[in-house]
């Protein structure tokens, strides 16, 4: 038999040292089977080998020989699976999904011919799709997916108009993301990493390339030549191959001098203890996890703070104290801990630069496309138009590539060097050690409830676990919930030898609510009351005081068991409530021009899963009563107009009204030149046509209006205002609790999210069911490990980091409350935070309902539940 | 590197005779420790295309040989061995992903390394890469062992060992020493440096099972956090041949754990007290009172102790399963 690849004749792949997916990747330039995890875990890199699906990240290339692969570019874009993952919107950012529609395909065409046209339960599918992992938790549509194809709903129908609009590209493998851009004579760069915790770099002695020259190299350290992790980046190297540049990578010496470490909080906290940051200039350097600036605040050793917040704080304080001395019965003071939550988007930190002609080139797997052009052009000291940076597909991200990171740095720096372009993209083990994480908490909470029930005091003491960096607000967020008693909240960091932390999704918003909903819901037991009662007299926000009256006739929660729960399989139900500030960016830019007598949208924004790029197309094609087909939509790039960067929850509501705002002035710019353009209502078809081509050049830009009643805080350099309102967000978990084996089981979920206005239903829908995936995660199984006595961080693979799976998710039920922010233009805000703060709370209040056992400690492990039942 | 590619037994231990030659079959486990560094990088042969390795086939008494290149996938699909061998089936299906399953072999799932996260990160040394401590012991050992054997913590990582431990099965080997071995004598608890006792010369080319019993029931499971595709906290499987064409009580059991142990344990105690045991009945006092005696083979480490109720527990549902008992 003939080597075969996708159908046609191949040669054999003749390198020993490559994977099946490098073969395909680096030599035949099938870029759309991913490499993710490297270790056989995640999915993404699912081929089919003579019609078996086979992870080809394990599968040495030489094995593909006289035999016939298929890659996702195989399927050609019509197979049914394909075609219901973008009818379905069963994906994000689709750096998962070739993976996925490979493997799906070979089931749904099995499962057809065993079983004819009817749909598979979701326990069938997840078995077939055990080992696929989406970090963006698509896993809802996904299901819907599979079993509408598997139903022959897909067989004939073309690939038309999917709610997301960049999904045709998606499901066939031809988005094109950081890592898969393959200019010739590209070479591959690696980052030197440091093996001590604390230490002085003395000197970095080059590599030797085979010729005997000195192998490139630059220098990522900076000026204090101090490493204070292990893994932190020390250097890169470059060769034209990613063998030899791995070669040399581990061929570079570093002369390092061991300095006294601190790799765990309690060592952090001993009076004698080593100190991370020695100098007020160290300390004002050490990197920030907040998503807003933190508070100015004070040091004592490693730790920092406390910030403090509050009203009548003496108040709170002593009638706490009074409250303990008395032991009153309803003040409950308990203490709650998380851990180290890593982003690891699936697609890696990755960049690719070269140089030409005094411009700088730069691919960058980033959520922040414009703002990172600014930092670049800051950083290399070049005129802003003569940096590109693009990143036209990028796979997740959840705060975790805001920055202009050691890849970035040691892409361009490398590549300036070898006059080459240069790869540098992080391996999964860097992901997971160095590109940012949530970091752990130890929050004490108390709360005080006065003999009418009523909230008479509230304290939150909370202290972050970010390694090297700081920046903790979970007690600041706290104070934002539960109305206006007298408070006092106090946030303080420990600093550590360890890896930084850096802003995730809602920070500090999944352990405040984790600690404050586990004890609302003791002082409800103690009280006598039930959970949401409780929460309805003591919440004032309106939004959320809708969700509740939702909430109250829901089965789930309405219809929810009562009273002790026996046997091995206990069903549970918890809430949980959540609110989040509304952000936005002022800067929001949208630009239309007409171009070959059509329509493009360009912005400087990206899309990282979220749906924006959707959002910009339909909501120019709303206001003027064209369809979204009829325009193209051109972000990632950014030499655009300022695009919003993806995180605060702030892109769609300053980008939406910015694409309206352009609508607006296109067709005042069209109705000087075409009087036959209507001033209001659906352009018809011919008309806008005839006028487009009447115009062609017309450029015209639209701005991010202001809300009514102006914002709360002044516009920051970063392109970050508050403005006036919370979002809410009220999450109800059912769970399944095996006794027997110590396995939470998450059956069903309803997520209820006050966001104002929903530009795009479909999208924003599989944001929070991925919101609630994610908060699964956090729950039950995320958990960065370290070794305590070395810092080495041991969870570095996606094995020891465990991401929930198809069969470890709720059914998930998303409610919208679409009303409360009239006064923003578009009537909504974002909601990618809001929905993702309260999940793990509610799972944990449910576990609670089954089992009564109260856990204060994530992630909740079979080793942690095996014991707790009553 | 160098790969050979042979196409047959005699070239592979020629090329398996010569120094640092490794055997590769599947690829998963070994790449991933060539990736991490638990491998060095050497010359492989790759057993491919050697004839008369992959496949189940079936002797004159019924019992089957199963080839150490047959797929993990084709074991767990194969429904002759499904009936014949029920609880190999059902542990197979069980184990990885079905796009790890489909490459993965026998032979390689029991000839694999562990899964101890210092053994894979290249910043420790341990006994299994040429040092003298196990950095897992007073580090991180929350996946470890229970019953502790020796100086590794590790438990042994392969299912199918566990499943072919209940049918007492026999691996063939082609070394000097010896052409066969029963699968438990694959494995020294005692020895921390190695996953299994072979020598890098020998080739292991089937496993041979014992003529299968009709009506045989079994039942398999795994203790893990996620739902699928996780490596086993515990896992165990059992086997019943039961009266009266599998109505009637136990006549023989056979049960066996993973997870715990750096070799996969046969529960012999436990397993006669099954003898007897009726079907869709309660549960005899005298095999709840041997599930609690389970804690006495353990010898917990500081962070393993869940696994003496989690090991009870596993083998409780296994047993409760085979013999149709619901609910609790």
């Amino acid at each position: 038999m003939d080597t075969r690849v996708n159908g046609a004749p191949a040669s054999d792949p003749d390198d020993p040292e490559l994977n099946a997916a490098e073969h395909l990747r680096d030599r035949l330039g099938l870029t759309g089977t991913k490499i993710a995890c490297g270790s056989g875990v995640c999915g993404a890199c699912t081929i089919l080998v003579d019609g078996t699906p086979t992870a080809s990240c394990l599968l040495p290339a030489t094995h593909l020989t006289q035999r016939s692969t298929t890659t996702v570019e195989g399927l050609g874009g019509t197979h049914p699976v394909q075609r219901a993952f973008a009818a379905h919107d069963a994906l994000q950012c689709g750096y998962c999904t070739p993976g996925f529609v490979v493997e799906a395909s070979v089931f749904v065409d099995t499962w057809r011919t065993a079983h004819g046209d009817v749909a598979p339960d979701r326990d069938t599918i997840a078995d077939a799709l055990a080992g696929h992992l989406c970090r963006c938790g698509a896993y809802e549509g996904i299901f819907s997916a599979v079993a509408s194809a598997c139903l022959g709903e897909f067989d004939d129908d073309p690939l038309r108009a999917p709610p997301r609009s960049d999904a045709p590209d998606k499901v066939t493998g031809r988005a094109r993301f950081t890592d898969d851009q393959a200019l010739p004579g590209t070479w591959t760069g690696v980052i030197v990493r440091s093996t001590e915790p604390h230490a002085r770099v003395v000197r970095v002695h080059p590599a030797t390339t085979p010729d005997g020259e000195e192998a490139p190299l630059v220098d990522l350290l900076g000026e204090d030549r101090t490493v204070r992790y292990v893994g932190q980046a020390i250097a890169a190297v470059a060769a034209p191959d990613r063998a030899e540049a791995r070669r040399l990578a581990a061929a570079v010496r570093v002369e390092l001098d061991p300095l006294p470490a601190v790799t765990t909080a309690e060592a952090a906290r001993r009076p004698d203890a080593p100190l991370v940051y020695e100098t007020k200039a160290q300390r004002a350097a050490a990197p920030g996890y907040g998503e807003a600036p933190s508070l100015r605040t004070s040091w004592n050793g490693n730790v920092r703070g406390p910030a403090v917040v509050g009203w009548r704080t003496a108040t709170a304080v002593s009638r706490l104290r009074a409250a303990r001395r008395r032991d009153d019965p309803l003040l409950v003071a308990e203490e709650y801990t998380t851990v180290a939550q890593v982003h690891t988007p699936l697609e890696p930190h990755a960049s690719v630069a070269f140089w030409e002609d005094g411009h700088l080139h730069l691919y960058l797997s980033t959520q922040s496309v414009s703002m990172l052009t600014d930092k670049v052009a800051e950083r290399w000291g070049l005129p802003r138009e003569r940096v590109h940076v693009v990143a036209e597909y990028v796979g997740g991200a959840f705060g975790a590539k805001n920055s202009v990171s050691p890849d970035a740095v040691a892409a361009v720096e490398l590549s300036r060097l070898v006059g080459a372009p240069v790869r540098v993209s992080l391996e999964r083990s860097e992901e997971l050690v160095d590109a940012g994480y949530r970091p752990g908490n130890r929050t004490r909470v108390a709360l005080l409830a006065g003999d009418d029930g009523e909230l008479r005091a509230l304290a939150v003491d909370s202290e972050g676990d970010g390694g090297v960096s700081v920046g903790s607000n979970v007690a600041t967020l706290a104070a934002l919930m539960y109305g206006r008693s007298p408070r006092r909240v106090r946030d303080f960091d420990l600093v550590t030898h360890r890896p930084p932390g850096q802003p995730m999704r809602g920070p500090g918003g999944p352990p405040m609510a984790w600690a404050l909903e586990q004890a609302v819901d003791t002082m409800a037991l103690r009280l006598g009351e039930d959970p949401l009662s409780l929460r309805r007299r003591w919440d004032g926000n309106p939004k959320r005081r809708a969700l509740y009256e939702r909430v109250a006739e829901l089965p789930l929660w309405r219809d929810r068991p009562r009273g002790a729960r026996t046997g091995r399989f206990r069903l549970g139900v918890g809430l949980a409530a959540a609110g989040w500030p509304y952000l936005v960016g002022p800067l929001a830019r949208v630009e239309l021009t007409v171009r070959n007598g059509g329509l493009v949208v360009r912005s400087g924004t990206q899309d990282i899963g979220t749906g924006i790029r959707t959002v910009l197309g339909d909501a120019v094609a709303d206001r003027l009563g064209i369809r979204a087909e009829d325009l193209s939509v051109e972000i990632g790039h950014g030499s655009a107009v300022h695009g919003t960067g993806s995180t605060g929850s702030r892109t769609t509501t300053s980008m939406g009204p910015a694409a309206v705002d352009a609508a607006d002035r296109l067709r005042a710019a069209l109705r000087e030149r075409s009087p036959d353009v209507p001033e209001s209502g659906p352009v018809p078809e011919q008309v806008f046509k005839e006028a487009l081509s009447g115009a062609e050049g017309l450029r015209v830009v639209g701005e991010r209006g202001r809300d009514r009643w102006g914002r709360l805080t002044p516009d920051t350099a970063g392109d970050l205002a508050a403005g006036r309102g919370l979002g809410g967000a009220v999450h109800v978990m059912e769970v399944e609790v095996d006794t027997l084996l110590g396995r939470v089981r998450p059956t069903r979920c309803w997520a209820g999210i006050a966001a104002g206005r929903i530009y795009n239903e479909r999208t924003a829908r599989n944001q929070c069911e991925g919101a609630v995936v994610q908060g699964v995660g956090y729950a039950l199984f995320e958990e960065r490990r370290d070794d305590v006595a070395t810092g080495v961080v041991l969870s570095d693979d996606l094995e020891e980091y465990r991401l929930p799976g198809m069969g470890d998710v709720p059914e998930t039920e998303v409610y919208f409350h679409q009303k409360g922010f009239e006064h923003v233009p578009g009537g909504g805000i974002g909601l990618g935070e809001v929905s993702a703060v309260g999940v793990a709370a509610a799972l944990g209040n449910a576990v609670f309902d089954a089992t009564g056992h109260r856990h204060h400690d994530l992630p909740l492990r079979p080793d942690r539940l095996i014991g707790g039942a009553r | 590197m160098t790969v050979t590619r042979p196409t047959s037994v005699a070239e592979v231990t020629a090329d398996l005779a010569r120094e640092g030659v490794r055997a590769r079959a599947g690829g998963t486990d070994l790449s991933a420790c060539l990736e991490t560094g638990v491998i060095a990088p050497g010359p492989l042969v790759d057993l491919l295309d050697v004839p008369g390795l992959d496949g189940v086939t079936w002797n004159a008494d019924g019992s089957a040989r199963v080839g150490a290149m047959t797929t993990v996938a084709t074991v767990a699909a194969d429904p002759r061995l499904a009936t014949a061998y029920p609880a190999l089936a059902a542990t197979a299906r069980a184990l990885a992903t079905p796009q790890v399953r489909g490459v993965a072999t026998v032979g390689g799932n029991l000839l694999q390394r562990n899964r101890c996260a210092y053994l894979r990160n290249p910043a420790f040394d341990c006994f299994q890469t040429g040092g003298d401590t196990c950095p897992a012991r007073t580090g991180d050992h929350l996946r470890g062992v229970v019953v502790d054997q020796g100086p590794c913590a590790a438990p042994h990582p392969s299912s199918l060992a566990m499943a072919f431990l209940v049918y007492e099965a026999t691996a063939h080997l082609e070394r000097a020493s010896a052409t066969a071995l029963p699968v438990a004598d694959l494995y020294d608890g005692t020895d921390p440096t190695r996953d299994h006792v072979l020598d890098a010369r020998s080739l292991m080319t089937a496993v041979e099972l014992p003529v299968p019993v009709a009506g045989e029931r079994a039942a398999y499971r795994r203790a893990t956090g996620r739902s699928r595709a996780e490596w086993p906290l515990v896992e165990a499987v059992v086997r019943v041949e039961c009266a009266d064409g599998g109505r009637g009580p136990v006549e023989r059991a056979a049960v066996a754990v993973g997870g715990v142990a750096r070799t996969p344990l046969r529960l012999e105690a436990l397993a006669e007290t099954l003898v007897g045991a009726e079907p869709g009945r309660d549960l005899p006092v005298r095999v709840t009172e041997a599930l609690s005696d389970l804690a006495d083979l353990c010898s917990p480490l500081p962070a393993t102790g869940y696994k003496v109720p989690l090991l009870q527990g596993t083998v409780r549902d296994v047993v409760e399963t085979v013999l149709g008992i619901t609910g609790r």
